[in-house]
């Protein structure tokens, strides 16, 4: 919060900017910072504001470093490498007292006079020595990072490892070492330019064998953990990391993944695939889920297991493609026609993308049905700092499967046999003695077409009786803070990093606050919420739209004391809260 | 692979059902008959068999055909078969998909699945109506076809499916009709046989809702090409013939060899992945995981 008093050689939390135009490669320069400084043993966090455009707009790139676990970046920054000066009229009003802008431009540091006084503003060139001395524009990236390792006070050793990692394998020994010399001059630079009271010297700790990564990332590890082996979508933003990442890695573990038409080939293709018998996903945004309600109907009625990934971004229609929004909470809770059982999981962090992703493969053998996770821009994008590893121990459920010998010893196999718990045993084409038809129509136990109304009534009672018979399998949600607080917080997603740091601001004035994270948003945690809320106040509902839905969803689904104020928190700009931006909130709200 | 049933029982019945409920004329009885000739021809097993259907009268298939069935969505044969036959190749994969559910709702990726070249049978029985929602106008409905959606006639110029695969990339286009039974066994049969994606379009009379295209009208108007065996690997004689104005021509319009998607995709296209052992495999995942430290 106060960054300004701490004594810059004991700093804990640095956050940087960097700002320029697509095209610039600030993305890249960030990505870098990001994992030199978990590299030191901080805790790095990023944010990336990015037009849906390849070049040209205005970009903005946050990274903020932290010696105690975070989860998101903060309003305040200290450090703004502009690469351009447009950028600083956005992004100035941001910088913390006794900031540092480093501006490559001729008319550098000209600040708006909205900009503190105690703000120090350099011109900093870039572009013109990287043209100088390396004949491309492009080096001035390496050249702002090394720039920054002497801002920072980092030796630039384990920079010329990840800079080796980068280029080493794909570009060769020259490449590295010319982009290794630009590191040096932006190095020297600094220590010309940068005023030696501005610096900071964060120091070096052990790496404590940490991972930086973004959401998708960890949704693509965890579906090769769960034994997923097919994985059939089409290009959208924020989901495409998923598979980018596991179409050169799945061959390994024996699966594949396909690159289709639509989204309608995406999860029908995905459904037949686990009709068959392989644990198969497909991953979208907003726009192609929508395109894939039919299918997801489908799944439900048919009893196949499925998992969708959802990386939700900014809409309606197709919105704001590269920004975060928790605009589609509903989408799959009360989208498609008809209605059968259906799981929507929501992790929080980069540890639960991954064990989230594992528990959907099982979730769904064992519903038989479709499963999905709910993700959001902020949280599949962003490389976040977690423990390594992701997790120590995962189980591979495959749910009421029945073994060949199984099948055979059948007398007539049943694919809908009516049981106790629902669930039906199941099967695969090519084995004998399993011959069954999967039927979109409505059906009997053996899958043939029937529209006898008692027929309807016990095949449509057992479906939704599965969501019954598995409820103790669902990922609980977790309570932070004191049960006795007169403040509830309930929030659901990316969130939870923001939500719980505004929770410390507000710890430090003495106000104490609780919060209920929502993981399985969908069979919704009644009981949980109901016994969370019990001798509360004071609710907020803090969440990332503009209509409230999952303060709808919990008004759906829970019934509140007369007793309880109940209020929504909302942002629908087109990123994710701050904790400030909370926490000014709650106090506001809460008053 | 499934076990070997009885050969003293290896008749048509062994691909039985039930019997069809499908009005008596319609032209998928022929298509039905053809098909279990050509599964017992070819010493098929049911359960090595998986029949893909969308909606409309055809998607009744697997209620009447006795296979591994998946009676789906309208228009998404062609995903769902991928699907299946890419995580288990050793399956036969036959998607069955009307002229409206492949040439309407389902064209765009019939086209994708041509291009692919996915090791899938599409048999469209082609009625050239909708049949099962009261008799509205197909794409291939012919120009000025009076139907309850278009009761001035259409005015739509109709599609040619066979056209669009050739150009599309299909190895294997086919033309047959649902009154010629015994040359309807010979195309299946080289269907099923064929490695990469196979499109059958069969001229199916719709004896409620299409009262033009009748079994007499078509017999008047095919021509059978003379071998199923030989078929030159010949795209300018495929055109010509899909071009005739004054007949149908039947048979295997155009045959290629090219590696299937199957074969160049996966690692291993002799194994099912649907078959894989499943592990949590976590030696192989913290090595991974271990890139991003």
């Amino acid at each position: 919060m106060k960054i300004e008093a701490i004594k810059r050689a004991e700093a804990i939390d640095v956050s940087i900017l960097i700002g320029g135009k697509a095209g610039d490669g600030v993305l890249f320069t960030g990505n870098i910072l990001a994992r030199l400084l978990k590299r030191y043993g901080w805790w790095a966090v990023t944010y990336r504001d990015f037009p849906s455009n390849i070049r040209g707009e205005g970009t903005q790139y946050v990274i903020r470093a932290s010696l105690e676990p975070i989860e998101n970046c903060r309003e305040g920054v200290d450090i703004f490498l502009a690469f351009d000066c447009e950028a600083i009229k956005k992004h100035a009003p941001r910088l913390n007292k006794g900031a540092l802008l480093l501006c490559d431009g001729a008319d550098a540091a000209i600040l708006p006079t909205s900009v503190s006084s105690e703000v120090v503003a350099i011109a900093f060139p870039l572009r013109q020595p990287a043209k100088e001395k390396f004949g491309k524009e492009l080096y001035k990236n390496m050249m702002a990072i090394g720039a920054l390792s002497y801002l920072l006070g980092l030796e630039v050793n384990p920079l010329e490892d990840i800079v080796r990692e980068l280029f080493f394998e794909k570009k060769g020994e020259a490449v590295v070492e010319t982009n290794l010399k630009a590191v040096y001059l932006g190095y020297e630079l600094g220590q010309k330019l940068i005023p030696k009271n501005k610096r900071w010297f964060l120091p070096r700790f052990t790496d404590n064998r940490r991972m930086i990564l973004m959401g998708d990332e960890a949704v693509a590890l965890g579906a090769l953990a769960a034994g997923c082996r097919f994985f059939a979508a089409y290009p959208i933003c924020p989901a495409s990391e998923i598979w980018q990442w596991l179409a050169p890695r799945i061959k390994d573990f024996g699966g594949v993944v396909v690159q289709v038409e639509d989204e309608l080939a995406a999860l029908n293709m995905a459904i037949g695939a686990a009709y068959a018998g392989a644990r198969a996903m497909t991953a979208t945004s907003g726009p192609g889920a929508s395109l894939m309600m039919e299918a997801f109907s489908l799944a439900g009625m048919i009893e196949t297991p499925v998992v969708i990934a959802h990386v939700q971004r900014v809409g309606p229609s197709t919105g704001l493609p590269t920004k975060t929004q928790q605009g589609d909470l509903l989408q799959w809770i009360f989208g498609a026609h008809g209605e059968f059982p259906r799981i929507v999981l929501a992790p929080g962090s980069i540890e639960e993308c991954f064990t989230f992703t594992v528990s959907a493969f099982n979730l769904a053998e064992k519903l038989q049905g479709p499963v999905v996770i709910l993700l959001d821009l902020d949280l599949g994008q962003n490389l976040r700092t977690t423990h390594f590893p992701l997790a120590q121990d995962w189980i591979i459920d495959r749910g009421k499967l029945l073994s060949a010998d199984e099948v055979a010893k059948n007398k007539e196999y049943k694919r809908y046999l009516i049981t106790e718990d629902g669930i039906s045993p199941r099967t695969f084409p090519g084995i004998s003695g399993g011959i069954h038809l999967v039927e979109s129509v409505e059906h009997g136990e053996n899958g043939l077409r029937s529209e006898d109304p008692e027929i309807r009534k016990k095949m449509m009672e057992k479906r939704m009786r599965k969501l019954l018979s598995i409820a103790p399998n669902l990922i609980p949600p977790i309570i932070f803070g004191p049960p006795e607080a007169e403040i509830a917080v309930i929030g659901v997603g990316s969130t939870k990093g923001p939500i719980l740091e505004a929770l410390k601001f507000l710890r430090e004035e003495g106000i104490q606050a609780k919060f209920f994270q929502v993981r399985t948003l969908w069979p919704f945690p009644t009981r949980e919420v109901s016994e969370f809320l019990q001798g509360t106040r004071q609710l907020v509902i803090v969440e990332n739209n503009y209509t409230g839905q999952l303060l709808t969803l919990l008004q759906s689904q829970v019934c509140f004391s007369p007793n309880l104020k109940v209020e929504g928190l909302r942002k629908y700009l087109p990123d994710n809260f701050t904790p400030e931006e909370i926490y000014r909130g709650l106090k506001q709200l809460c008053q | 692979m499934p076990i070997k049933s009885d050969l003293a029982k290896r008749n048509k019945d062994l691909f039985s059902r039930q019997p069809p409920t499908w009005c008596p004329g319609c032209g998928l009885y022929g298509i039905l008959e053809a098909l279990k000739r050509a599964a017992v021809s070819l010493e098929l097993e049911p359960a090595e068999i998986v029949v893909v259907t969308g909606i409309g009268c055809h998607g009744r298939f697997p209620n009447y055909f006795l296979s591994y069935g998946f009676h789906g969505l309208h228009g998404r044969v062609v995903p769902v078969a991928s699907g299946i036959k890419m995580v288990n190749p050793k399956l036969k994969v036959i998607g069955i998909s009307g002229d409206g559910d492949a040439y309407s709702i389902g064209l765009n990726h019939l086209l994708h699945a041509a291009r692919r070249n996915s090791n899938i049978l599409i048999i469209v029985p082609n009625n050239r109506v909708f049949a099962l929602t009261q008799g509205q106008a197909s794409p291939t409905s012919p120009r000025g076809f009076v139907s309850i959606s278009t009761p001035f006639g259409t005015v739509e110029t109709p599609l040619d499916g066979l056209k669009l695969a050739l150009g599309a990339g299909a190895t294997f286009i086919a033309r047959g009709f649902s009154g010629e039974v015994d040359h309807l066994v010979s195309l299946f049969k080289a269907g099923l046989s064929h490695s990469g994606f196979a499109l059958i379009d069969v001229l199916s009379p719709c004896i409620t809702y299409n009262k033009i295209n009748t079994y007499d009208w078509y017999k008047k108007r095919i021509e059978i090409l003379p071998s199923t065996e030989e078929v030159a690997n010949d795209k300018e004689q495929a055109w010509r013939w899909l071009n005739r104005e004054d007949r149908f021509v039947l048979g295997i319009l155009y045959m290629e060899v090219r590696d299937s998607f199957e074969q160049l995709i996966l690692s291993d296209s002799k194994r099912a992945i649907a078959h894989l052992e499943l592990h949590p495999e976590k030696e192989k995942v913290f090595r991974l995981m271990e890139k991003f430290i």
